[in-house]
C-alpha cells in the first residue's frame, strides 16, 4: 500500500501537537484517569484548598520498574487517589542503587517517567486503517481487524514474509505469538543497529553473549567509546565506578573524541582520532607483551591464537600508533602499563562508540584482546560474565506446547552481502531491499522506531510499501503513523512487570525484580500482555493463553525461584542464586576451541569472510578505506559526523518527554531557546572558518544527503569531528519532529562488513544555513 | 547557627545527570517551561584537548543574610528563625523582581502569576513559597526528604542542619563555609583549589 496518510487530527486522541502541555496542567484539568477530556490550555488551579486537600489525602508507596532505558531500575512510586505523583528508586535495588544499604535513585530519565505516563500526546485508543486513513476504533474492532488482516496476510504471502522488528516489549508474549504461533520467522534485532561489532566479536572470542564490567571491584577502568557516567544501565554503574575510585583508588581512563561526563571524572581523557581505536589497542598489546606484563598463566592455559596476536602486534609500537591515533606515544605506554599492572582487576570496555564504526568489528576485537592478554576475563574487578536466574516457562508449566511455526520457513539467502552469512537474521539497513524484492511484506513491532536507526529514507518508503504494519506503541512516530493497526500500550507503571538479571551491583548474585501496576491504564490503553492475549484469542489461539491475567502468567514464571509474583512485587526485588568468578575454569569458554580466542580462525564462517576480505583472523588494524571499512573524509567532506548519547535522552521515547528534552537542552545551556531538537556540537576551530556561532542553523551535508540543525560551538569535541544526539527529527516521537534525524545521511551500504551493523560515521561538510536558527 | 539548614554539594561526585532538577519538578509539580527552582550548570574551561567541565547543581541556598530579603519592598521574603529556610509569602509578593536582581544565584523565579517562587527545601509540595510551614528539625521532619537529594544518583547533593552537614564535609569545605557563614547555606567540596573560584553562575532567564 502506498500513500498512507497520517492519523486524522480531528480525533480526540490524535496527536495534539501539545508538547507544551505539562503534566501539571494535565493532572489538574483532567477530571479522572480515562477521561478523554481536552487537556491543553486550561487554567492551572492554584486554589489553596486543593493544595491543602492534597496534603491531607492518604498516600501509598508502591513499586514499579523503570523501562525508559530498559534497565528495570526499581521504582518507589507515590500514588495518591489513583494518580502517581512522585517517584524515586528502591533502596538496595540491584539496578537502582549501589548495593545493600544504599539508597535507591532514578536518573533524570527515570524521574521523567510520569511525564511519559501522563503525556497528553500519548496514543490513547486503538486505530485501524480504513480507506487509506488511520481511524480511531474500539478495542473489539481493532483486535478483529488485526486478526483478520494477519490471517489474510498469511494466506496470500506466508507468515515468513512478516518481519518482527525487535523492540522493547514489556512481555515475552509478543515473540511467542508472532514467531512461534503465527510463524513470522524474520527478526531484525539490535545487533545490527546498536552493538553488533562489539558483541559479535566478544561472542566469538569469549563465547559469552556479552560481557559487562564488575565496576565496583576494579582498579583500572578504560571506558572505551562508552560514557558510563551518563549512559548507564541502572544507577549501579556510575555508583560502581565512583566506589572503585574511592575505595580502590581506581584509575579511570576515557577514550572518546568527545569530552563526556565520564571524561570529567577520569584521570585521563584520550581524545582519540575517531575510528583508530584498533591501532591504539594493538599498541597497548605491544607494550604489555614487550614489558612482560601479560598474564602468562591465563594465556597459556585458557587462550587460543596468542602467537598470531603476538605476531600482529610485534611492530605496532606506541610511536606507530601515535601517528594514527593522535595520542602521545608516552601516554599510550603509561596507560598500557597501568592497565596491565592493575590486572586482573582491570577492564577495557568498549561500547557503541566502537560499534558504530565501519571498522568496528576489528577495533572491538583488538580491545577485547587486551582483556584476554591481562587475564581479567570474568574476574573480580574485570569483565564479568553476569548470569540471570532461570525462570519457569509458564507454557511448559501448564503443559502447553507452543508450536514452532517459524522453524521451517523458507528464508532467502543474500550471500552477496558478506555479513548475511553469519548474522542470525538480516541487517537493519537491508530490510528496504528485502521489501523491494518481495521477501518482506509485513511488519510487527512493539515500541520500536527503525527509521531513526539507519537508512531512513528507504525505510520510510519500505514501511509505505508493506501490506500490513501492526504496532504496539504509546506515541505517534514514523512507524505508528504508517501502521494499519495501532494498539496503544500502557506505560510501565500501568502494567505488571517482571525482570531478572544479570549485570548489577551484586556481581555474584542473580536477582529478580517485579512490580504490580501502580495505577490503572490511562485512557483506552492496555498492557501489552492483554493485547497479545486478546489478539491470540481472536485468531483462534486462545488455548495458548489460558491465564486470566498477566500477574498469573508472571506468577508461574517465578515458580523456579519459589516466589509468588505478589510477594516479589511487594518487596520489589530479591537476590537469588550465588555464582562465582572465573566460571570458565569449570565450564571452559563456549567457543570452538573451548578457549578464549585471540585468533578467530576456528570460527569457519568468519575465517571464510576474512579470507575473502584479505584480512587476518587475529586482531589487527583495518583503517577506513572508502570501500568496506567506512568512508574517509576529504577536501569536499572534511568533517566526520556521528551521533552520541547523553544522560537525559534515551534513544526510545525521551524525545516525547518535555522534561527530558528540556534537561538535555539545558545541559548545553540552551533550555531557553525556542527550539526543542538536537544541537550539532562543533569545535570552535571548525566553526570559526565557517563563520558559525552557537545557535546558528547549519546544514550538514554528506555525499548522500543533508540535514539541518542549530550549532553548539564548544571545546569539548575534537576538531574535525562533529556530533549530535540521535532520535530527533523526521519520524521521531517528538510531537513536532523537532531537530534532525541523523540517519537521513545513512544508506544501505553504510554497514560494518562483519556484523551488518549500521555504520553511523559520515564524512560531511557543514555550512551556515543562514539566520538565527535557534 | 545550628538551626540553619544547608545544602551540601560535591562536584567530584556529581555526574551532571540532572536527576535532581527533574525530581524537583516532579515532586513540586512544576511543569517544563515554567519556573525552575533547581538547575544544573556545566561550566567549561580551557580549549581542546585541555578542556575541563565542572557540574554544579544550583538552587536557592537559603543565605544567612539573604540579599533577596533585604531588597524586598513588601517583606514578602522571610528568613525563618526556626530552620534558616528562606520562604516567600506569596500574598505579600507584588512581583517586582527586585529579589531576582539581588540574588547572585539566579534562584528567584516567577510563576505565570508573576509571583516569586523558588526552592523551599521541600517544605511540602507545590506553590514554591513554603510560607507558614512547620520547622524542619531533622532531615525527616517537615515532610519528605528533599526530592533533589532523594534522587541524586551519586549522593553528590545532600541537605540537612548545618552542623550535621559540616560534620560530614571535608575540613577544607567546612573551613571555607565557616569563613563566609553570612553567605549561601551551601557547603561545597572543592574541585581543585584553582578552578573552584572560577565557577560562574548564569542568569537562567538571560
Ligand atoms: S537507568 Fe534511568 S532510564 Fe534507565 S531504567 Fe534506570 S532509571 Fe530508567
Ligand atoms: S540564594 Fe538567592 S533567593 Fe536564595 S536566599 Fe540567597 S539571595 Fe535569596
Ligand atoms: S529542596 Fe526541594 S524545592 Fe529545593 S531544589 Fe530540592 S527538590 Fe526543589
Ligand atoms: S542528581 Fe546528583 S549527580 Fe545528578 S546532576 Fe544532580 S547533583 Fe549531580
Amino acid at each position: 500500500m502506498t500513500g498512507r496518510t497520517e492519523p486524522s487530527t480531528s480525533e480526540g486522541s490524535a496527536p495534539t501537537g501539545g508538547g507544551r502541555v505539562s503534566r501539571r496542567n494535565f493532572l489538574k484539568t483532567s477530571a479522572a484517569a480515562g477521561a478523554a477530556a481536552a487537556v491543553g490550555g486550561s487554567a492551572i488551579s492554584t486554589n489553596p484548598d486543593i493544595v491543602a486537600a492534597q496534603e491531607q489525602t492518604d498516600r501509598e508507596i508502591v513499586h514499579g520498574n523503570c523501562w525508559i532505558s530498559r534497565a528495570s531500575c526499581g521504582q518507589a512510586i507515590t500514588v495518591e487517589d489513583g494518580r502517581a505523583i512522585d517517584l524515586t528508586g528502591v533502596d538496595g535495588h540491584p539496578k537502582a542503587s549501589g548495593g545493600q544499604g544504599r539508597e535507591g535513585t532514578l536518573c533524570s530519565k527515570g524521574v521523567a517517567q510520569l511525564d511519559k505516563t501522563y503525556n497528553p500526546n500519548r496514543i490513547r485508543q486503538p486505530y485501524i486503517r480504513k480507506d487509506g486513513e488511520l481511524q480511531s476504533a474500539s478495542w473489539e474492532e481493532a483486535i478483529e481487524f488485526a486478526a483478520e488482516r494477519l490471517e489474510q496476510f498469511r494466506e496470500e504471502h506466508g507468515a515468513e514474509k512478516m518481519l518482527r522488528y525487535q523492540g522493547y516489549p514489556l512481555t515475552d508474549t509478543h515473540d511467542k505469538l508472532f514467531q512461534r504461533i503465527y510463524g513470522a520467522a524474520i527478526q531484525v534485532g539490535r545487533k545490527t543497529t546498536c552493538h553488533g561489532p562489539f558483541s559479535d566479536s566478544w561472542g566469538w572470542m569469549g563465547g559469552y553473549g556479552r560481557e559487562w564490567p564488575d565496576w565496583q571491584n576494579s582498579e583500572y577502568i578504560i571506558a572505551w567509546g562508552r560514557n558510563p557516567m551518563e549512559c548507564f544501565r541502572g544507577q549501579w554503574e556510575p555508583n560502581g565506578i565512583l566506589d572503585a575510585r574511592k575505595n580502590n583508588d581506581a584509575t579511570l581512563v576515557t577514550i572518546d573524541p568527545r569530552y563526556t561526563k565520564t571524561a570529567q571524572k577520569s584521570d585521563r581523557w584520550l581524545p582519540i582520532e575517531p575510528r583508530t581505536d584498533g591501532a591504539l589497542a594493538l599498541a597497548m598489546g605491544h607494550v604489555i607483551i614487550e614489558e612482560g606484563l601479560y598474564d602468562e598463566e591465563f594465556v597459556e592455559n585458557w587462550t587460543y591464537g596468542f602467537e598470531a596476536y603476538r605476531e600482529n602486534v610485534e611492530d605496532k609500537t606506541p610511536e606507530w600508533a601515535e601517528e594514527i591515533t593522535d595520542i602521545d606515544a608516552e601516554e599510550i605506554r603509561e596507560v598500557a602499563i597501568g592497565f596491565a599492572r592493575a590486572a586482573p582487576r582491570a577492564i577495557a570496555f568498549p561500547w557503541t562508540g566502537i560499534a558504530y564504526q565501519g571498522n568496528g568489528f576489528k577495533n572491538a576485537q583488538a580491545i577485547h584482546a587486551l582483556n584476554g592478554l591481562v587475564g581479567c576475563i570474568d574476574h573480580e574487578g574485570g569483565t564479568r560474565h553476569y548470569r540471570g536466574p532461570s525462570l519457569s516457562d509458564p507454557h511448559a508449566e501448564r503443559g502447553i506446547e507452543l508450536p514452532d511455526a517459524h522453524e521451517d520457513a523458507d528464508l532467502p539467502d543474500y550471500d552477496d552481502y558478506p555479513y548475511q552469512r553469519h548474522i542470525r537474521n538480516y541487517s537493519h539497513n537491508y530490510v528496504p531491499t528485502m521489501v523491494e524484492k518481495g521477501d518482506i511484506k509485513g511488519y510487527v513491532s512493539n515500541w520500536s522506531l527503525p527509521p531513526k536507526s539507519g537508512n531512513t529514507q528507504e525505510w520510510l518508503r519500505a514501511l509505505d510499501e508493506m501490506e500490513l504494519v501492526i504496532v504496539v506503541d504509546a506515541f505517534w512516530n514514523a512507524v505508528s503513523k504508517r501502521a494499519d493497526v495501532v494498539f496503544p500500550d500502557s506505560s510501565q507503571i500501568e502494567q505488571p512487570f517482571l525482570g531478572s538479571g544479570g549485570d548489577s551491583c551484586y556481581p555474584t548474585r542473580t536477582w529478580v525484580t517485579a512490580s504490580n501496576a501502580a495505577i490503572d491504564p490511562l485512557w483506552d490503553t492496555k498492557p501489552a500482555f492483554d493485547i497479545y492475549k486478546e489478539l491470540a484469542e481472536e485468531m483462534g489461539y486462545g488455548e495458548y493463553f489460558p491465564w486470566d491475567s498477566e500477574e498469573e502468567y508472571l506468577d508461574e514464571k517465578l515458580d523456579a525461584v519459589d516466589m509468588s509474583f505478589d510477594e516479589l512485587a511487594e518487596q520489589s526485588y530479591a537476590l537469588v542464586d550465588e555464582y562465582g568468578y572465573q566460571q570458565y575454569r569449570e565450564d571452559g569458554f563456549n567457543t570452538e576451541t573451548g578457549l578464549f580466542q585471540f585468533d578467530l580462525a576456528p570460527n569457519e564462517s568468519y575465517a571464510a569472510l576474512a579470507d575473502e576480505l584479505g584480512v587476518s583472523t587475529a586482531p589487527e588494524w583495518q583503517p577506513v578505506d572508502d570501500d568496506i571499512y567506512g568512508e574517509t573524509t576529504d577536501d569536499e567532506y572534511p568533517l566526520l559526523f556521528t551521533d552520541v548519547f547523553v544522560e537525559q535522552i534515551s534513544r526510545g521515547h525521551c524525545q516525547a518527554l518535555p522534561e527530558s528534552v528540556e534537561e538535555y537542552l539545558d545541559r548545553y545551556g540552551r533550555a531557553y531557546d525556542d527550539y526543542e531538537g538536537n544541537y550539532l556540537h562543533i569545535n570552535p576551530r571548525d566553526a570559526r572558518p565557517r563563520n558559525i556561532q552557537t545557535g546558528d542553523m547549519v546544514r550538514v551535508e554528506s555525499r548522500d544527503d543533508a540535514i539541518e540543525l542549530p550549532a553548539h560551538v564548544y571545546e569539548g569535541v575534537r576538531p574535525g569531528w562533529i556530533a549530535t544526539v540521535n532520535g530527533f527529527g523526521e519520524g521521531s516521537v517528538h510531537p513536532e519532529e523537532a531537530g534532525a534525524n541523523t540517519m537521513t545521511l545513512n544508506r544501505e551500504h553504510h554497514v560494518e562488513p562483519v556484523s551488518g551493523q549500521v555504520d553511523r560515521n559520515h564524512p560531511v561538510e557543514v555550512t551556515k544555513a543562514g539566520g538565527d536558527g535557534a | 547557627m545550628s538551626r540553619q539548614w544547608a545544602f551540601y554539594f560535591d562536584t567530584q561526585k556529581c555526574i551532571g545527570c540532572h536527576a535532581c532538577v527533574v525530581s524537583c519538578r516532579v515532586r513540586n509539580d512544576v511543569g517544563t517551561k515554567e519556573a525552575k527552582w533547581r538547575r544544573m550548570e556545566h561550566v567549561g574551561e580551557g580549549s581542546f584537548p585541555d578542556y575541563k567541565e565542572t557540574s554544579v547543581s544550583m538552587s536557592c541556598f537559603h543565605c544567612a543574610t539573604a540579599p533577596c530579603r533585604q531588597v524586598c519592598p513588601t517583606h514578602a521574603i522571610e528568613k525563618r528563625e526556626r530552620d534558616g529556610i528562606v520562604t516567600v509569602d506569596q500574598d505579600k509578593c507584588i512581583g517586582c523582581h527586585y529579589c531576582a536582581y539581588a540574588c547572585p544565584f539566579g534562584a528567584c523565579q516567577y510563576g505565570d502569576d508573576g509571583l516569586l517562587q523558588k526552592c523551599h527545601l521541600c517544605l511540602g509540595e507545590g506553590a514554591g513559597d513554603g510560607h507558614g510551614k512547620p520547622a524542619r528539625q531533622k532531615p525527616e521532619d517537615g515532610g519528605a526528604t528533599a526530592a533533589c537529594v532523594d534522587n541524586c544518583v551519586t549522593e553528590a547533593l545532600k541537605a540537612g542542619p548545618i552542623n550535621e552537614i559540616l560534620r560530614e564535609a571535608s575540613e577544607e569545605a567546612a573551613n571555607r563555609y565557616s569563613e563566609s557563614d553570612v553567605g549561601p547555606a551551601l557547603v561545597v567540596e572543592p574541585v581543585t583549589q584553582e578552578s573552584h573560584d572560577s565557577i560562574e553562575t548564569t542568569d537562567p532567564t538571560g
